[in-house]
């Protein structure tokens, strides 16, 4: 079961060694994995029946009825859209402004620059619960409770800061002689920007894209303020709606989780090198 | 040359130009609310009548006669310490696990990974399931193998409440931590890591004392991460305690929830918050300053 070099076999001692280490890395995924399989073999579990394991890890007679049932009484589209709505122009918002920000810094310094950027790199260290008071109060104001962009700024805001290093540590490594030439034939700086800066610097862009994707899609205590009215609710609140109407239907409930879910999960299995990419973006470079 | 100069001169006005969109956001959604909290930080008010200035009252009462607040406190400490950690430790032992000659990394790596991608409401609901003394998972394990002391109420002890609630986190967490370590691993010269392999006792010795050091600037960014992540835990506790029973798991970021949003007292939640920044900034700040973490970015896989 292990490769290994043809031509040089491997000491039985190193053999039985990566088999060693083989089993006990799947014995502990599949630990791992424990919690996420609950989610899934609940919500199979007939309501009805008495007939599971394991607090419903082991679910002898699964059925698909939860499914059926939620998906039927419940308008979980709905909020699905919701939660695009309010993820989608953040990513945008955040990728534009980031990307002429991080071309401001690494393109064209200027004196008290280098205090611009540690200032909103600040913003990193501000926990998120700590602005939930007055950006509610800002929000009632101006009228933005239940309103997508009530959630689309402050999160732009917040999203900010790490495209920015992302972004400005990516251009600083792109060669200039491009630039340089297209400057000498008379294109402003934006025209740079536009032109020839972006269209290269898609792999940083994506990571970033992924990244904002994210932290938005699984926001909590900013978007359990600000949206109260049901129909407006992101995906991430779902749960709280279901918790109390489904107390005696746990199968119910588990299934709403399945649902809200698994899209993510294989979104994430797709682009697992982007995720992977992106959260070691060199965080190792020291 | 002259042109030349002209043109610098114009792309640095250029540059603050390019900046400004970036500096508008966080000057209207971070810098304006630290404001608004240090100011309302100063009223008795209940967010909907104008409040009264009571001073720096409600920061005596959160200091001196609030022993929810001082539970807070302490909680943050565990927070820190029982989360940053076993991720570190456990994340550093798969990390060195997956690195060696195993088949199928890759679906190792995205299975230890997979819980820091999903909604923390949604695991909170589930390990509430696992939790259960009455058919959960736990309890129904100690049934069958007979060992009873492994059903416990332990969201429901004001003992257990907030421990429950770390490991949970530990959990989601751990993988963030491995693949920031693989990484490290797969960034050291070769020769170093052949000894990152477990060979026995030797092995083992060369991971602590050659490998572990080399990854410095890994441990400090996980530090400092940990340490942001710890200070702003809401999602989590607020599914599966609420900051109960009796407030035994409290948060600062749960306790704000409370008296802002439920209590009606925003001046005093104002109040907390103020601390929970300050705590978070002198935190960080202290540990990029004393330990030199900081947010690395280089390049990517």
């Amino acid at each position: 079961m292990h490769a290994s070099v043809p031509g040089k076999p491997l000491p039985a001692r190193e053999v039985w060694r990566r088999i060693g280490t083989q089993a006990l890395v799947t014995l502990l995924a599949a630990f791992w994995l424990i919690p996420v399989a609950m989610m899934v073999s609940v919500a199979l579990m007939p309501s009805a029946s008495r007939d599971v394991l394991l607090g419903g890890l082991v679910v002898l007679r699964p059925t698909l009825e939860n499914f059926a049932q939620v998906w039927r009484d419940n308008p979980l589209p709905l909020f699905f859209l919701n939660s695009l709505l309010i993820t989608v122009p953040t990513v945008v918002l955040v990728l534009s402004i980031s990307s002429l920000a991080a071309f401001g810094f690494s393109r064209l310094p200027f004196r008290g620059s280098g205090f611009w950027y540690i200032l909103l790199m600040l913003t990193l260290m501000v926990p998120i619960p700590t602005l939930v008071i007055p950006l509610f109060q800002t929000a009632k104001q101006l009228g933005l409770i239940n309103n997508y962009l009530g959630l689309i700024l402050p999160y732009t805001a917040l999203g900010i800061p790490f495209a920015v290093v992302v972004l400005t540590s990516y251009f600083s490594r792109l060669p200039r002689d491009l630039e340089d030439a297209a400057r000498l034939d008379g294109c402003t700086s934006f025209q740079v920007y536009r032109q020839i800066l972006l269209p290269l610097s898609w792999p940083a862009m994506a990571v970033v894209f992924i990244w904002q994707f994210m932290v938005s899609w699984n926001e909590f205590i900013l978007a359990l303020v600000l949206m109260q009215d049901e129909g407006r609710k992101p995906l991430i609140l779902v749960p709280l709606i279901y918790n109390g109407v489904y107390l005696s239907k746990p199968g119910a409930l588990f299934a709403i989780l399945t649902i809200i879910t698994v899209p993510v999960i294989l979104i994430y299995l797709f682009m697992q090198r982007y995720f992977i990419s992106g959260l070691t973006a060199g965080s190792l470079k020291g | 040359m002259g042109g030349k100069t002209a043109l610098k001169a114009i792309q640095r006005q250029e540059g603050f130009l390019f900046i400004l969109p970036a500096l508008v956001f966080f000057a209207a959604f971070v810098a304006y609310p630290i404001i608004y909290i240090t100011r309302a930080s100063l009223l008795d008010w209940n967010g909907l009548a104008p409040g009264t200035w009571v001073g720096l009252d409600n920061y005596v009462r959160l200091f001196r006669d609030d022993p929810v607040f001082h539970k807070t406190l302490r909680n943050a400490g565990l927070w820190t310490l029982l989360t940053i950690f076993p991720q570190m430790f456990i994340g550093f032992g798969l990390a060195v696990l997956l690195n060696g000659p195993i088949l199928g990394r890759t679906i190792y790596r995205a299975i230890f990974y997979l819980p820091a991608i999903i909604s923390p409401i949604v695991i909170g609901i589930v390990w509430q399931r696992i939790y259960d003394p009455f058919g959960g998972l736990l309890s129904d394990v100690a049934r069958r193998t007979d060992q009873m002391w492994l059903s416990q109420p332990y969201l429901a002890d004001p003992g257990t409440a907030t421990l429950a609630t770390i490991a949970v986190n530990v959990w989601q967490w751990t993988g963030f931590s491995m693949l920031l370590y693989l990484a490290g691993l797969q960034g050291l010269p070769g020769e170093v890591l052949e000894a990152a392999t477990i060979d026995g006792a030797t092995g083992f010795q060369r991971l602590r004392q050659i490998v572990w050091p080399m990854l410095r600037p890994v441990h400090l960014t996980l530090i400092l991460l940990g340490l942001i992540g710890a200070l702003q835990t809401f999602a989590l506790v607020f599914i599966l305690t609420r900051g109960g029973p009796n407030n035994a798991s409290q948060t600062m970021p749960t306790y704000i929830f409370q008296q802002a949003f439920q209590l009606s007292s925003m001046g005093y939640g104002a109040a907390i918050s103020v601390v929970l920044l300050v705590v978070a900034l002198v935190a960080s700040l202290g540990q990029m300053r004393l330990l030199g973490s900081r947010f690395v970015v280089g390049e990517g896989d």
